[in-house]
């Protein structure tokens, strides 16, 4: 190894290539630069000119040194400079590695990483030999044990390939190992011992034992991070309105803060909290508040900018959101809006509480910490008991009353009631329909303000008795009680003495409901149930920084039971735990709900020297940054070539052409100003038939643009059943003798394009005028509309909206052809507010308004007449005025107007 | 429907820009001697009865007619019976193209347009004041005429869908033609273009558009200097400077040619540069289309 101040060259060698670079200087001189390329429109003008002399052209000297620098760069990165070469470690002999890889080391793991690696660094280049011992429990369950000795490059990989294990070291353990190894290995060896800084166990920390074995066999150096704090999190305790975090950690100098985020499923950050921890304070605690619904979603806290398994927390079902169950009356009975019994309970719970439906007795088979029945007697039996045992257990059972629950009183109910229920107003009653009372302080409804709107007008009654009032939450103005409650057991029940839905009273439709309910649920006492011995199977579990990923192979899964009592260690990681699929319950195994709060390490032997993690810069290889120096000038030379040739435009259309590829893909339907109102017309098996129609369309759409508002696009030819109708007002449809019965799809979607509002021009082309044009037409008509929701037709009458939707216009409505009859729905059918989705004729308008491509008409009208077309053209327009603004102009309001104009 | 372009979706055209851009100039109703026969409805007087807005005449009425039709106040001056007839109306057709050639999608610096989008902008803007003044606009090769003052958005939207050659079958005659493009074609071609327009009574305008660079040739060294279609042979010349004079010749002689065609088939004909602002350019078409 060669060195230059500072600066160790590992292959010194290499530097030998440095006097080739003039030749290289001498290659680029002698080759003339490629030309430059350029794109020209007027190059047939340029051709055969008579060329002038051609003089060499050099590369300019920035290119040449810029090569030459990147290639010095290149000699120089291959022979591997070295920045500082380390120290070597204490001691000769081979060198003994101890590593705490519990969780607490994940907070810095990085820089105790740098550390071993540059102390194996400087045993390579001595050729010391060295081992490998950790002090967490491994993965798989093994017991530990320390590597045998080999060149210290071999353990490199192995070092590199360590992780810190979410769970505490056990240095009791590491002890044994080391004897093991000892004694395997006689003679002396230098140790470095890469500590985490805490003591694991309340009592017997295997640390100092592990410390003095080490000290006996040779020099022993411990590398400890100085100046950092080692911090738990522990689980919250939930309190009805807030998260109470709180911190353990080893006794700090300083007094500081400490910021622990609040994160959802995702990963988003809701809420950040700071936890003040005095100087040489060893715990720290902190109010979350949020409101429900936001702390609801919250699914794990950790410590910001502390990445270990103590640091974060994952919050299950416990914590969150209360599993509420919803019985109504009839078991089957579906939720009608705005009358069902269930509606305003589930408007109101759903978004505090998770919500289920179903019978008693399958809402009773999972955890559940409130039950809703809405005016559902109790018979005796099975139900009552299992409903009687879970309110013991602690659930929470609210009911409400209603006609049923009036008949039939049962005695899971706070108070007796009277039977029957109490009218307050109505036909035969002096009495008015009663407001609440405020609450009184002692109720769980204290401070709810009681809107002044809400009335109560059927209630049921309680019969009076001593404890009546000690049970009544809620009264009316008039003092009978309205919310009665009981506590039975470890649990609870509450009669509101009203209905559920809006029959009885408005109580359910004002906000002072949800907060009513929400009060109720906030005071059950959480999961009440049993819990069966079921295993909880690993879904996730974190590593040691206290990131999820998938269980290892390892891990096993926790009978229910047991949950509680298991401790995070090799077997059981911490993380999610549940029933996997969607939708099953998932528990939360915290690493800080077993450990002790962390603290100081004893004091090591005499003797130990130290040496801190971090703050000392690691050596460092050169030669990579050399190269990728060399690579970034070889790159900005390329493009400085390509530059100079003129290519550089070119390369970036390359690039840009699969994108155009995908643009182009689209289909050229939603290229084609998608958003334009078009006519339709119905594509036949008859391209000159099809034309005709086209043009026609085209005619109209050009005249309505004209002389009309309306912006008309392209017409577009449809097939119902493939094409998509719901973007087109109106749908030209030619029948002729040829024209196939639509079959199933075909019929339905003309049927759904009439039904939402279409309107179809049937048109046969052979009436009045033009009778015997269209041979058959009549008899295919019946034909094709026979499987069409066709309504009852009338002729067009005077007054019809379609003779004044624009133009006021006869009822003859000519088009190519005059004389016919033509048809629309029945005046009295009011479906699609009177507009007629069909309109049949035999006009042949679109042959009145066919222009052709040179502008002209290509068809007479029949028997003729300039005026005739003029009407064709304004039939058109109206129609689609009708087809656009539908009984708009038949409103009654315009006729005055209408009706003066007709007087002119 | 569409013929795909040539070069993959052309760059998106915008009427809006288009609009403004004529926005500064009278609607423009185009000089007609004689209009192209087409039953669109205009401002120019056939001096024929027919469809319109204009009274024409009275006549007697004949037998068949309608008696709808009857004036009955003309008809009470007298003891005959009149119909009253209308003046037909008919609008000009006038056909717009721009060269879609490869070539068009050029531009010599990056402080300038394509001269395809500058051609295309200044033929909407075109459009735009010729639908105003409630004439008829047809793109050369497209299937159908625009007319009403919505029907620009439509005219933008074919003409990014059309790139056809200058040539219309179905072009009504007497008609007026605008074509722009760069007219570096062989000057046999664009002879060949515009009489077969002019055999059909079609009088026109060329306007070439250019870039300054295909003007000055700008450019010096060693340059290898390649066409814009994929079959033209690049061609290497070692100092461009040197033929710059030689270059200039050849441009001034190939645009005399092309006046020639233009003055020979009674057209008009005028340059522009994609660096000077389009409005000159739109000013000089509107007083070439106009009357008086």
């Amino acid at each position: 190894m060669l060195s230059l101040g500072p600066i160790g060259f590992v292959a010194p060698w290499l530097l030998l290539a440095l006097p080739a670079l003039p030749l290289i200087w001498w290659l680029l001189r002698v080759t003339p630069p490629a030309p430059r390329r350029q794109a020209f429109p007027a190059l047939r003008l340029l051709r055969d000119l008579p060329a002038p002399e051609e003089t060499p052209a050099r590369t300019p000297w920035w290119l040449l040194l810029l090569r030459l620098a990147a290639a010095a760069l290149i000699v120089l990165g291959l022979s591997r400079p070295v920045w500082g070469p380390g120290a070597a470690a204490q001691g000769d002999g081979p060198l003994l590695l101890v590593v705490d890889d519990g969780w607490p080391s994940a907070a810095d793991w990085p820089a105790r990483a740098a550390a071993a690696q540059a102390a194996l660094e400087a045993a390579a280049r001595e050729g010391r030999r060295a081992a490998l011992l950790t002090t967490a429990p491994a993965e798989n369950g093994e017991a530990l044990r320390a590597t045998a000795l080999m060149p210290a490059e071999a353990l490199r990989a192995r070092l590199a390939a360590l992780r810190p294990k979410p769970w505490a070291p056990d240095r009791a353990a590491a002890l044994a190992a080391l004897q093991a190894w000892v004694s395997q290995n006689p003679g002396g060896f230098a140790s470095l011992y890469l500590a985490d800084g805490v003591e694991h166990q309340a009592q017997g920390d295997g640390f100092t034992p592990l410390a003095e074995t080490l000290t006996a066999a040779g020099p022993l150096t411990l590398a400890r991070a100085e100046g950092r704090a080692t911090r738990l999190l522990l689980p919250p305790r939930a309190e009805p309105d807030r998260l109470h975090l709180a911190l353990r950690q080893a006794p700090a100098a300083m007094a500081g803060e400490v910021a622990v985020l609040a994160r959802t499923g995702d990963g988003r950050a809701l809420a950040r909290a700071t936890i003040p921890v005095a100087a040489g304070g060893e715990a720290g605690e902190a109010a979350l508040d949020l409101p429900i619904e936001i702390r609801n979603q919250i699914t794990r806290l950790e410590i910001e900018g502390e990445e270990t398994a103590g640091a974060a927390v994952l919050l299950d079902e416990r914590f969150r959101r209360r599993p509420v169950g919803l019985v109504g009356p009839v078991e089957q009975g579906a939720s009608t809006p705005l009358i069902g019994p269930l509606y305003y309970l589930e408007r109101a719970l759903e978004p505090y509480a998770e919500l289920r439906q179903g019978g008693v007795a399958p809402l009773l088979s999972r955890q559940l910490a409130v039950m809703v029945l809405a005016d559902r007697p109790l018979p005796e039996g099975a139900e009552r008991a299992a409903l009687a045992r879970w309110v013991e257990e602690g659930g929470t059972l609210i009911r409400f009353a209603g006609p049923r629950l009036a008949e039939a009183p049962d005695p899971l109910l706070p108070v007796r009631l009277r039977a029957g229920e109490r009218q307050l107003g109505g036909a035969l009653s002096w009495e008015q329909p009663q407001g609440l009372a405020p609450f009184a302080d002692s109720s769980p409804f204290a401070g709810l303000p009681t809107p002044a709107e809400v009335a109560i007008s059927t209630q049921v009654l309680a019969e009076p008795g001593p404890q009546l009032s000690d049970r009544t939450w809620a009264r009316l103005a008039d003092g009978t009680p309205l919310v009665t409650a009981e506590a039975r057991g470890a649990g609870r029940i509450v009669l509101f003495h009203v209905t559920a839905n809006a029959e009885w009273s408005n109580l359910p439709l004002s906000g002072l409901f949800i907060d009513m309910l929400r009060r109720v649920v906030a005071l059950s006492s959480g999961v009440a149930g049993a819990e069966g011995s079921q295993p909880l199977a690993p879904l996730e579990t974190m590593d040691g920084f206290g990131r999820l990923g998938p269980a290892p192979g390892g891990a096993g899964a926790i009978p229910a039971n047991r949950f509680a009592e298991t401790a995070p260690g090799p077997r059981h990681p911490p993380g999610w735990y549940g029933v996997p699929g969607e939708g099953g319950e998932r528990r939360a195994l915290n690493l800080s709900a077993s450990l002790p709060a962390p603290r100081a390490l004893a004091a090591p032997p005499p003797g130990t020297a130290f040496q801190a993690i971090g703050g000392v810069p690691a050596e460092r290889d050169l030669g990579p940054w050399l190269l990728a120096a060399a690579l970034l000038l070889l790159a900005a030379d390329l493009l400085l070539s390509l530059v100079q040739r003129g290519l550089i435009g070119r390369a970036a259309r390359l690039a840009a052409l699969p994108l155009l590829v995908a643009l182009a893909s689209t289909p050229a339907w939603a290229q084609d100003m998608p958003l334009a109102t078009r006519i339709g017309y119905v594509a036949s098996e008859d391209a000159g038939l099809d034309e005709t129609v086209r043009q026609g369309l085209v005619g109209l759409s050009d005249y309505v643009n004209r002389r009309t508002a309306a912006a008309l696009g392209e017409p577009v030819a449809v097939r119902p059943g493939q094409d998509d109708l719901s973007t087109l007002p109106l749908l030209y449809w030619v029948i002729t003798a040829e024209t196939p019965t639509p079959a199933g799809a075909a019929a339905g979607a003309l049927n759904d394009f009439m039904r939402q509002g279409g309107i179809i021009l049937i048109d046969t082309r052979g009436e009045g005028s033009g009778e015997g044009f269209a041979p058959g037409a009549a008899a295919a008509l019946q034909r094709v509309t026979r499987p069409l929701a066709i309504p009852p037709l009338a002729p067009v009458s005077p007054e019809h909206v379609l003779t004044r939707s624009f133009y006021l216009l006869p009822p003859e409505l000519p088009g190519r052809f005059a004389g016919g009859q033509v048809w629309v729905s029945r005046q009295e059918d009011r479906a699609n507010d009177s507009v007629s989705p069909v309109i049949i004729g035999g006009h042949d308008w679109a042959g009145a308004w066919a222009v052709d491509a040179r502008g002209n008409n290509p068809y007479a009208v029949i028997p003729g007449g300039a005026r005739q077309r003029t009407l064709a053209y304004r039939f058109g327009v109206n129609l689609v005025m009708y087809a656009l603004t539908g009984n708009y102009k038949g409103d009654q309001v315009h006729v005055p107007a209408i009706l003066e104009r007709l007087g002119n | 429907m569409a013929e795909p372009s040539p070069r993959g979706p052309a760059p998106p055209l915008n009427p809006l820009a288009a609009e403004a851009l004529g926005g500064r100039l009278p609607p423009l109703v185009v000089a007609a001697e004689r209009v192209a026969a087409t039953v669109m409805q205009g401002v120019h007087g056939r001096r024929r009865a027919g469809q319109g807005d204009a009274f024409w005449q009275f006549r007697p009425y004949l037998a068949g007619d309608a008696v709808g039709r009857i004036d009955w106040r003309q008809s009470a001056k007298s003891d005959r019976l009149f119909v009253r007839e209308t003046e037909w109306e008919a609008a000009q057709s006038v056909a717009l193209w721009r060269d879609a050639a490869p070539g068009m999608a050029w531009r010599g610096g990056r402080d300038r347009p394509e001269k395809r989008e500058r051609a295309e902008l200044l033929l909407l803007a075109l459009a735009s004041l010729l639908l105003r003044g409630g004439e008829r606009v047809r793109l050369l090769g497209a299937r159908r005429a625009f007319a009403g003052r919505g029907a620009l958005a439509s005219v933008a939207d074919a003409l990014s869908r059309h790139a056809p050659p200058a040539a219309d079958e179905a072009l009504p005659r007497h008609a007026r033609a605008v074509l722009f493009g760069d007219f570096l074609a062989p000057l046999e071609e664009i002879r060949a273009a515009v009489a077969a327009l002019a055999g059909r009574g079609v009088r026109g305008h060329l306007l070439q558009v250019l870039d300054p660079a295909e003007e000055t040739l700008p450019y010096a060294g060693r340059v290898r200097f390649e066409g814009m279609a994929a079959t033209e042979t690049p061609l290497l010349l070692p100092r461009v400077e040197g033929v710059r004079a030689l270059y200039a010749e050849r441009l001034a002689a190939h645009r005399a040619g092309l006046a020639a065609i233009a003055g020979a088939a009674g057209w008009s004909f005028a340059t522009h540069r994609t660096d000077t602002p389009p409005e000159a350019a739109l000013l000089a078409l509107w007083q070439a289309l106009a009357p008086g």
